[in-house]
């Protein structure tokens, strides 16, 4: 047995357990499940623009669109009466479906371009959603029916699932990182025109990182209107949450498997430091945040603290 | 109903003359520095709050406050590059980009924190009668303004192609490591592009305030339209800034006319998106600018 | 080794104990999330200004009268940076952590619908100072209250009144921001337009944070409407007033809400600003008798101008409403308990500042009238309800 796979039974088995347990423990500690499950969520996205962005080296600003796509997709579907297993891989079908040929086009496009053109996928799909209001309420907002219930049932179910979710993706990212796509994707990383070179379909490996991502980002929308029980468009398309995920993947280490873990993890604790302490401010908070981790810690936390030769 | 259209245009061309003031120097930036600048927006916003107080305590015109508010973000830029900026200048896109987001919600932040989020307005300042030429009206202080942003452009350009630090930045531009080699220091040249740049942005600042409310709610709407004006205009090309600053303004609000009031950002990205397919270059920049 | 000192250094602040607040000396606590910061800010701290001019008044009195003991009474609050799950959040947190006796809701009827269901789990009632949909209140909630009316109750008596005045108008015209408050009420305008047989010529929304409107307007020009209604906040209709002289757009008559009840409006507008109608949920030129702690509505609007130096609008009305209407409950509940407390509020039948209280069984406020009023002489006169009428509707715009 290798590291690598102990290393992916570790995730599974703590996920896992985390999983059953934690509901149990924090039982009648609805803030801090709450907390587990935002926790939750970051790491999903903050996994899945690892792919994107830490793998293939393409600085994308487009989780947050598909984010708010698939939490308007399940919404939107389960306000139709479809049940809410259905609703969420719908989200992530619906995820695929505007990444693959979206992304094959914007992919084409390199650095800052690429990047531009990422945060406006969240933009035009905002005012598309906002604009298309019999289908979604527009800028009423649309009420997640099917959410609601008792809170505390409703609480441990959302931790569960977003929790099974971000376990999964952080799976999803070891098993892509470990394999050829991984290999390929590296490549085209480290020099992409060399990666051509040696005959890496760089379009084709790139729209798939870029894919799958979309889809974990869309299925944790889909979660998180569940869980919220109301969505409108400046909520789920706020840029932040294509902001947060970088900037939590940064803290914890680019490009590696446990550091969307840990940044995340680092992210939420200070989140709530800044937003119980500085009352009005804390959006100026995140902003001070990422400035002085981006002069002292460039790198992340991760490979700070793990010598050289053992980075991944 | 050419009569419409023709009024239609007329007004974007208007806009697209504040446009123009808003991606000079963000266009600028990016060219140069090869940094795109988040805070963009919220710098406009500076600007125009330095007009909107100036008009407030003495009365001053906000088109004549440029040269208060010029200054004063060209001095903000300068500091920030020098400190902060230059020290991840060269450093990957992902870090630059996020690294003046983070900037950006520091100083929007800060905006909200000490003038509040309520929108302010100048009045008083122009005659409210439009202009008219048969069926057709033209704002007086659109009119103005445009005219004014125009104009700081063209003299930002002017200053870059006859004037010895300008054609040093230029120099930087087109190569950095020849202009190096030849004497130019870059440090320098790059914090005095950037306080350009804010500065241009301040300016364009004083116009908006001219016109409209005032509030660091609007600074993501205004860092759209640069990224949209610049790219279409091509980068690092000030007079680029102008086409696309003009162009855009048309094409908005034509696309208001035709597609609907309340899809003024998707038609905007989606021109952004066709031309960054079609032509990254823009209508006027050169490649690579990645 | 700079940076492992600095993660430490770190890690060890977030191992700092959270705060927790011990249960002194009795007291009202309420909990009050609030966006002080992001897009909604502004209309947190309106909602501030007013809770704040209510306690102070309350402390001038020696407190809060429970039973036959005198309490101080304490906000806490929360900024949830305009973002409705943080609301939520809060909202639990002030519950569990804070203890609080009654929550004021979030700004608007999202975030106060989503939060709603906290206050019914914990048995906390919630009072809601800015929702005035009826769907945030559809949930069959019994601990939530609203002390605005529904969004119906500003367009219909605006109907009645300018076909009173104009019976030949036919055509409306309608735009709005597409967002929530103004697209609802866009949506009852349009029932009550259609509910008359008057004709829509035009109806368009324009995006959030929109600065320009002509090409809309033009085409609005072209539709040639007689009454025209437009939705939105104090900036964007300021801008599209400015630009319908601009172009030279002049309805018989102009309604907009809402913006007009600012003094904001009027002072960027001067002289357009005249005889622009509209309609508000409270007005400072309504005259109420109250019996609760402000008592007269001039007695508000005075407090109010000593301490901010601004006339108040109806969101810091309601606001300072919910802490008076809340006071009276708990004096007549005579105690803090959340099932005592709601009762009392949902049994209340009152008149205060703000204008009769009665809350329906949904929660909401049901015997207000809203009033309108329409922009005359630089100042606004209120037309409705001819209980406390000013004046008539004019006709025409400059």
């Amino acid at each position: 047995m290798n590291s690598r796979v102990l290393l992916a039974i570790a995730i599974a088995v703590i996920g896992a357990a985390a999983c059953a347990g934690l509901p149990l423990i924090l039982a009648g500690e609805p803030y801090l499940m709450r907390l587990v499950t935002m926790f939750s969520l970051l790491l999903v996205l903050a996994a899945s623009w690892n792919i994107v962005g830490g793998f293939t080296g393409y600085p994308s600003f487009a989780t947050g669109a598909f984010f708010g796509l698939g939490a308007y997709a399940a919404a939107i579907l389960q306000a139709r009466g479809l049940d809410w297993r259905l609703a969420l891989i719908v989200a992530g079908i619906a995820g695929a479906v505007l990444a693959a040929p979206v992304g094959y086009g914007v992919l084409r496009l390199r650095g800052h371009y690429f990047a531009v053109a990422s945060l406006m996928l969240g933009a035009i799909l905002r005012e598309l959603t906002t604009g298309w209001s019999d289908l979604t309420g527009g800028g009423m907002g649309l009420t997640v029916a099917g959410a609601g219930g008792d809170p505390e049932r409703l609480a441990a179910f959302s931790l569960r699932i977003s929790l099974a979710l971000a376990v999964l993706t952080v799976l999803l990212g070891a098993a892509i990182k470990w394999s050829r796509l991984g290999f390929g994707l590296d490549c085209i990383r480290m020099n992409e025109t060399a990666a051509a070179g040696i005959g890496v379909d760089a379009q084709k490996l790139k729209t798939y990182a870029f894919t799958l991502s979309s889809v974990t980002s869309a299925i944790a929308g889909g979660v998180y209107a569940g869980w919220i029980g109301y969505i409108d468009p400046t909520d789920v398309y706020d840029v932040m949450w294509s902001v947060k995920p970088i900037v939590a993947v940064l803290l914890g280490g680019v490009g590696t498997i446990l550091g969307p873990i840990i940044g995340a993890a680092l992210f939420v604790a200070l989140e709530e430091i800044v937003w119980r302490n500085v009352l009005s401010f804390s959006s100026g908070g995140l902003g001070v945040l990422i400035v002085l981790l981006l002069l002292v810690l460039p790198a992340g936390v991760l490979p700070s603290l793990v010598s050289r030769k053992r980075r991944p | 109903m050419t009569v419409q259209i023709t009024q239609v245009i007329l007004n974007g061309v208007l806009l697209g003359g504040l446009y123009a003031a808003m991606a000079a120097g963000f266009s600028l930036v990016w060219g140069v520095l090869n940094i795109i600048n988040i805070m963009q927006g919220s710098a406009v916003v500076l600007g125009s709050y330095a007009a909107y107080f100036a008009w407030r305590y003495t009365g001053l015109n906000p088109l004549l406050a440029i040269a208060v508010a010029g200054p004063l973000l060209f001095g903000v830029g300068w500091v920030l590059q020098r400190f902060l900026i230059q020290r991840v200048v060269a450093a990957p896109v992902l870090i630059t980009l996020v690294f003046t987001f983070g900037l950006d919600l520091v100083l929007n932040n800060a905006m909200i924190s000490f003038f509040s989020a309520d929108y302010r307005k100048i009045e008083g300042v122009f005659p409210t009668a439009p202009l008219t030429f048969g069926a057709l009206t033209l704002p007086v202080d659109r009119l103005l303004a445009a005219v004014v942003g125009i104009g700081a452009a063209f003299a930002l350009h002017l200053y870059l192609h006859k004037s010895r630090l300008g054609r040093a930045i230029v120099a930087v531009r087109m190569d950095r490591q020849t202009a190096e080699l030849m004497g130019v220091r870059v440090e320098l040249i790059y914090a005095m592009t950037f306080g350009l740049g804010l500065a241009m942005a301040g300016i364009a600042g004083c116009l908006l305030a001219a016109i409209f409310p005032t509030s660091p709610l609007n600074s993501a709407h205004y860092l759209h339209i640069a990224f949209v004006a610049c790219v279409l205009g091509g980068l690092g090309s000030v007079l680029g800034a102008v086409a696309g600053g003009l162009l855009l303004g048309i094409v908005e609000s034509l696309g208001s006319l035709f597609v609907g009031a309340e899809y003024g950002t998707t038609v905007a990205a989606v021109i952004l998106l066709l031309m960054l397919f079609t032509r990254p270059q823009g209508l006027m920049g050169r490649a690579g600018y990645e | 080794m700079q940076r492992r000192e600095l993660l430490v250094g770190m890690a060890a602040t977030l191992v700092a104990p959270a705060i927790v607040r011990a249960q002194g000396a009795e007291e009202l606590r309420i909990g009050a999330p609030l966006p002080l910061t992001g897009p909604l800010a502004p209309e947190g701290q309106k909602q501030k200004r007013g809770y704040d001019l209510w306690v102070k008044e309350v402390e001038k009195s020696g407190g809060f009268q429970i039973g036959d003991r005198r309490v101080p009474v304490r906000i806490i609050f929360s900024d949830y940076q305009s973002a409705t799950p943080r609301a939520v959040q809060a909202c639990d947190q002030l519950v569990t952590q804070q203890r609080v006796h009654a929550l004021f809701s979030p700004f608007g009827s999202g975030a106060a619908k989503a939060s709603s269901a906290i206050a019914e789990r914990y048995r906390v009632p919630m009072i809601a100072p800015t929702a005035s949909s009826r769907e945030v209140y559809d949930q069959g909630f019994k601990y939530l209250f609203g002390t605005f009316t529904p969004n119906e109750t500003l367009t219909e008596p605006l109907g009645d009144m300018v076909l009173a005045k104009a019976p030949t108008i036919k055509r409306v015209a309608i735009f709005s921001r597409n967002d929530l408050l103004p697209l609802a009420l866009s949506a009852e305008m349009k029932k009550s337009a259609a509910k008359r047989n008057l004709e829509l010529v035009f109806d368009e929304k324009f995006a959030i944070g929109s600065l320009d409107f002509a090409s809309a307007l033009t085409q609005m020009r072209g539709a040639n409407p007689e009454w025209v209604f437009v939705g939105g906040y104090v900036n964007d209709l300021v801008q599209v007033r400015t630009q319908m002289r601009d172009l030279g757009l002049k309805p018989q008559v102009l309604t907009m809400i809402a913006g007009p009840a600012y003094e904001e409006f009027t002072q960027a507008l001067h002289a357009a600003a005249e005889n622009i109608s509209s309609a508000a949920w409270w007005h400072p030129a309504v005259r109420y008798e109250g019996v609760d702690i402000f008592g007269r509505t001039e007695s508000f609007v005075q407090k109010f101008q000593a301490m901010y130096s601004a006339v108040p609008d109806y969101i810091e009305a309601s606001a300072a409403a919910a802490g008076a209407i809340l006071q009276l409950a708990a004096r007549k509940a005579g105690s803090l308990e959340g099932p005592a407390l709601r009762d009392a509020l949902a049994s209340l039948d009152v008149m205060t500042f703000y204008g009769p209280i009665s809350f329906g069984p949904t929660g909401q406020v049901e015997r207000l009238l809203p009033p309108v009023f329409q922009i005359q002489g630089g100042k606004p006169v209120v037309l409705a309800p001819s209980s406390i009428a000013q004046g008539e509707l004019r006709l025409g715009i400059a």
